[in-house]
């Protein structure tokens, strides 16, 4: 029983009119930035007749941009490791192993998804700064790692359930002891559960603005949200060059995207419906 | 169960240095400062400096004196449109697109990178991206509806209290119809797809398919979204910052508690009515809010597991 | 690509792990997972405080668009403080009190701090964030009207006065002329011009009120010609005149007729739109601060404008233009180098201080003898000598939770879109007002 023609030409519709006002700001945004003001007022709609750099140029000759990007990089890269390899030995603890307490122990790591942290904002800054850490990455690297911690177990420690019990026991039998278990047969396993933990984390790290925004104060050390974000108190009647700003500081998440959409997209949901 | 002790006894005292990193990481940076933040709200605040301790009374303010408790409850009506409106539209939408994707639409793989696109941009990006777009003069959307003769429907999006936060949710439903639906889809291509077989055999289809058959399977993703679409509908704040500021203008029409908490918290742009106290208080009463719904929500989840 | 990220991922956990499993021959990945953040944190910005006794000073603002000037400026402090560094570092204006009280709390921050003005900047000083400096050399020069916009009840003064900044009508002199229009001398004119105006297609007024704080600002100029200037707000000062009075609820009523000769949608325009309103040619007439004057010149270079004060409606009543201090320069009490930090102070109550700032950023100095270059900030400055009537909102009612001035924007939002009348604008601005100020 196939579906009727009229339902197979209304679903493309629907489908494909979607894709259109999905695409269309992105690619909006992108085409403004190469005209220049003047031309967007006046033309909105239109395509660049020729496409300007001026904005482009304008922005990278007054900021460090290199130092935004290799910082946004780095935060996230960063942060990412940490929250994979702190989240994984834990959550191996809590689904491995059959302490009284270890339902305790989720439960707590749990309630950090519905905490709010922005609104602790003062209290994080002034452990920050007694730790020695303001104003430097490393108070951005921690902050994204605890934030991420308590998806990163949620999902490791389902994925850790669905592994089969009797390769930990031959494991066993062969005279691992549990690191080894954990790095030899186990990690290798969950590549699933690294993608989504990896990608999910990566995307929100990469574009927060509120935490570098209180914690960094250095030119150089700002990340990239934060860096083009001052545009906007800047140019504010500029449009081409706030265009540009958006469009740098997307660019490079969209880029890794098209490249590996795949990845992104199974990432972001693989640990959600274990 | 009965060889567990002998496993345990094997174990090494070590394996417990397994949660100590991520525990301590989470303690410090997570639970400390909220606590900290919580036990702000006990006290009296004159802008910034700490005075003395006063109980509950800033709870009592902020829930019953003029004009704390009438932003308080403006800001909660908001925050409940805004779930509402993201789980029929934004959901309700990534539903019947995962369903057109699960019944193979042509092209569905490029459809896929598509929805999902916008969700990769910064909250802030898409904000600032959208004011410029619905700007009432210069802005892309009144222009192309003026071209196409729709100039009636040319309005003030963000200027008119009955349309801004509609405007803003909807926003925020372009965001995030992506990672609904794959989540949705991700569902929907674990049914097996005998079940799905066997019914269309019985005869059924359409509508009376997805509802008798389709939802009831995908309960879990279903429950998935709607945790995510509340936290993430009660925490709104940087897609109305960006847009509107921090008075959730114009005329509080797009307030929401995370943005009044932001105005409490620290004042506004340019003024120094910060009151700390009331804004912690404000915070607390967030987290009970969001800590209990969501606990709820999750309980369903196990109850679903188990059936 | 998919997979070199995925395994470089799986690689890198995997280093890390057997790093952390004893005796297994791992020699080539040892605790890798460590290194690409471990570089980050030695910052190249803190090397050069150990040159000789040099020390570096920052200075927090919100003035994001002045960065150039300033650093002309420090570049001037410099010739004569060779070993005061100082680093300009803006925040954006809506996220600068969040920054900076964040800062103050956990006793940091810049050393060199931008103040705002009245209410906010003292109630920072009061809870003894910042450094008195009532014996700073050269503050003296300053009026005590001046003062008075960083000096908390007790007298004690917080911050050196930036800039004076003055609010009247400023209008496009081609459109003007095209139409045979001229400077108005009375509100009546004022009015006639606006009809002339909109009859040939030209909005008169480029005004918008979804930035709630123009609102304040453009009853706070327009609003003095109706309800009388500088009497009337001595008299809400010292508590014998209410906002209720029938002659503030008329300036607001004045404020809503006004909408007549506003944009189309104006209710979705903002402050950047207004602009681009008035800089493009499609509306004639701008009521704006002089500070809006070189973002206005340097969108459109070749723009022919001029200014005139606010007309007064009564008949014989004198014009008004209507002023406040725009922040002040102060020092944070938890600065390592107060004294240094005071030595920038004082070259900012300086002549040649008040040059490069009136000239560089084309505003107006409170700094007395200073005259600007520019012969229109001369004009607007001139006004403010002769004509000028106190900004009372940002002056004497920014206080209260939620403040005066915010109440009134909010209101007067309402009141545009006929949610309130003028009568309940003013009640609901009184009443808030009523729980916190004291004559």
């Amino acid at each position: 029983m196939r579906p009727s023609m009229t339902y197979r030409t209304i679903q493309h519709l629907i489908g494909y009119a979607f894709a259109v006002l999905s695409l269309y700001p992105v690619f909006l945004m992108i085409a403004s930035s190469f005209k220049t003001t003047i031309a967007i007022f006046t033309h909105p709609l239109a395509l660049p007749e020729k496409i300007s750099f001026v904005a482009y140029d304008k922005l990278l000759d007054q900021m460090p941009f290199g130092h935004y990007l290799w910082n946004s990089v780095l935060v996230s890269g960063a942060s990412v490791a940490l929250i994979l390899i702190s989240s994984a030995f834990a959550a191996y603890y809590i689904s491995r192993t059959h302490y009284k307490w270890n339902s305790a122990l989720l439960f707590i790591f749990l309630l950090g998804m519905m905490i709010p942290i922005k609104l602790g904002i003062v209290p994080l800054f002034l452990l920050m700064k007694n730790l020695g850490l303001s104003n430097t990455l490393w108070s951005l690297i921690l902050i994204y790692t605890a934030i991420g911690i308590p998806l990163g177990i949620m999902i490791m420690a389902g994925f850790f359930k669905t592994l089969p019990k009797e390769l930990e026991e031959a494991g066993r039998i062969d005279g691992c002891n549990d690191m080894q278990i954990l790095s030899r047969i186990v990690i290798p396993l969950m590549r699933p559960a690294i993608g989504t933990v990896m990608i999910i984390n990566f995307v929100t790290a990469w574009n927060d603005f509120f935490f570098p925004l209180i914690f960094i104060q250095d030119e150089v050390m700002k990340t990239i949200q934060v860096g083009m974000m001052s545009l906007f108190g800047e140019y504010e009647s500029d449009w081409s060059t706030l265009f540009a700003g958006l469009t740098l500081a997307s660019l490079p998440m969209v880029l890794m995207f098209v490249f590996a959409s795949r990845q992104f997209m199974d990432g972001m949901t693989a640990g959600a419906v274990k | 169960m009965d060889n567990q002790p002998k496993r345990l006894n094997q174990r090494k005292w070590s394996i417990h240095l397994f949660p100590i990193p991520a525990l301590a990481i989470y303690l410090l940076f997570i639970v400390y400062p909220i606590i900290a933040a919580f036990s702000y709200s006990l006290y009296d605040w004159q802008g910034i400096k700490r005075l003395s301790f006063v109980g509950v009374s800033n709870f009592k303010k902020l829930l019953t004196v003029e004009p704390f408790n009438t932003m308080f409850q403006n800001a909660l009506e908001h925050n409940v449109i805004y779930f509402v409106v993201q789980m029929v539209v934004q959901n309700g939408f990534a539903f019947l697109l995962a369903y057109f994707i699960y019944q193979r639409i042509k092209g569905s793989g490029f459809l896929k990178v598509a929805y999902f696109l916008p969700r990769l941009l910064s909250v802030i990006v898409v904000g600032f991206l959208w004011k410029l777009i619905l700007n009432p003069t210069y802005g892309t959307l009144n222009v192309l509806l003026d071209k196409l003769g729709l100039d009636a429907l040319a309005l003030t999006w963000l200027g008119d209290p009955n349309t801004a936060l509609l405007s803003i949710i909807l926003v925020n439903c372009w965001f995030g119809v992506g990672l609904s639906l794959l989540i949705f889809l991700a569902g929907l291509q674990s049914i097996p797809s005998e079940i799905i077989e066997a019914a269309r055999l019985d005869g059924v289809k359409g509508f009376r398919m997805i509802a008798t058959m389709i939802l009831p399977l995908i309960m879990q993703p279903l429950i998935m979204i709607t945790v995510l679409t509340f936290i993430q509908s009660f925490e709104a704040f940087e897609l109305v910052y960006a847009m509107q500021g921090s008075m959730g203008g114009p005329y509080y029409s797009t307030d929401t508690l995370a943005v009044f908490f932001y105005r409490t918290a620290f004042g506004g742009s340019s003024d120094g009515s910060a009151s700390i106290g009331i804004g912690s208080a404000l915070a607390v009463v967030m987290f009970a809010l969001i800590a209990v719904i969501t606990a709820f929500f999750l309980a369903l989840t196990r109850k679903v597991n188990r059936s | 690509m998919k997979r070199l990220f995925s395994s470089a991922v799986i690689l890198l956990l995997m280093s890390a792990v057997l790093a952390a499993c004893g005796g297994n021959n791992n020699k080539e990945v040892s605790g890798s997972s460590e290194s690409p953040s471990s570089s980050s944190s030695s910052s190249p910005s803190s090397s050069n405080a150990s040159t000789g006794e040099k020390v570096k000073l920052t200075m927090g603002s919100w003035r994001t668009d002045d960065k150039a000037v300033y650093e002309k400026i420090i570049k001037e402090f410099n010739k004569q403080y060779p070993n005061i560094e100082i680093e300009f570092a803006p925040t954006k204006s809506t996220e600068y009190n969040a920054v900076l009280s964040t800062a103050l709390q956990t006793a940091s921050g810049p050393d060199i701090i931008h103040l705002r003005p009245y209410a906010a900047g003292i109630a920072l000083g009061e809870a003894g964030y910042i450094e008195p400096i009532n014996d700073l050399k050269g503050l003296d020069v300053f009026s005590k009207d001046v003062l008075a916009a960083s000096t908390g009840k007790d007298g004690k003064t917080y911050g050196v006065p930036m800039a004076l900044n003055i609010v009247a009508i400023m209008y496009n002199k081609d459109l003007f002329a095209k139409y045979n229009l001229a400077e108005p001398k009375t509100w009546d004119e004022l009015i006639q011009i606006s009809k002339t105006l909109k009859e040939n297609d030209v909005t008169p007024f480029a005004m918008g009120t979804k930035d709630s704080w123009i609102l304040s600002l453009t009853q706070g100029a327009i609003g003095p010609s109706i309800y009388g200037g500088t009497e009337f707000a001595q008299g809400l000062v010292s508590g014998q005149k209410k906002f209720t009075d029938p002659a503030y609820v008329k300036s607001l009523q004045t404020m809503k007729d006004l909408q007549e000769f506003f944009p189309d949608k104006y209710t979705g325009i903002g402050s950047e739109d207004m602009r681009t309103l008035f800089v493009t040619g499609q509306a004639a007439m701008y009521v704006m601060g002089d500070f809006d004057l070189s973002v206005v010149k340097s969108m459109n270079p070749e723009m022919n404008v001029d200014v005139f004060p606010v007309p007064s409606q009564s008949a014989g009543g004198s014009p008004t233009v209507t002023t406040y201090v725009d922040g002040s320069y102060a020092v944070n009490t938890y600065s390592k180098h107060k004294e240094e930090a005071k030595k920038f102070l004082e070259f900012t109550t300086t002549k040649e201080f008040g040059n490069l700032f009136a000239n560089e950023m084309k505003r107006v100095s409170p700094i007395p003898g200073v005259v600007a270059s520019d012969p229109l900030v001369a004009k607007y400055a001139g006004f403010a000598d002769s004509i000028s009537t106190p900004y009372v909102m940002v002056t004497n009612f920014n206080g209260g939770n939620p403040t005066t001035k915010v109440t009134l924007e909010n209101e007067m939002q309402a009141m545009y879109f006929g949610k309130k009348t003028p009568d309940e604008v003013a009640q609901a601005v009184q009443s808030i007002t009523d729980t916190w100020f004291k004559p």
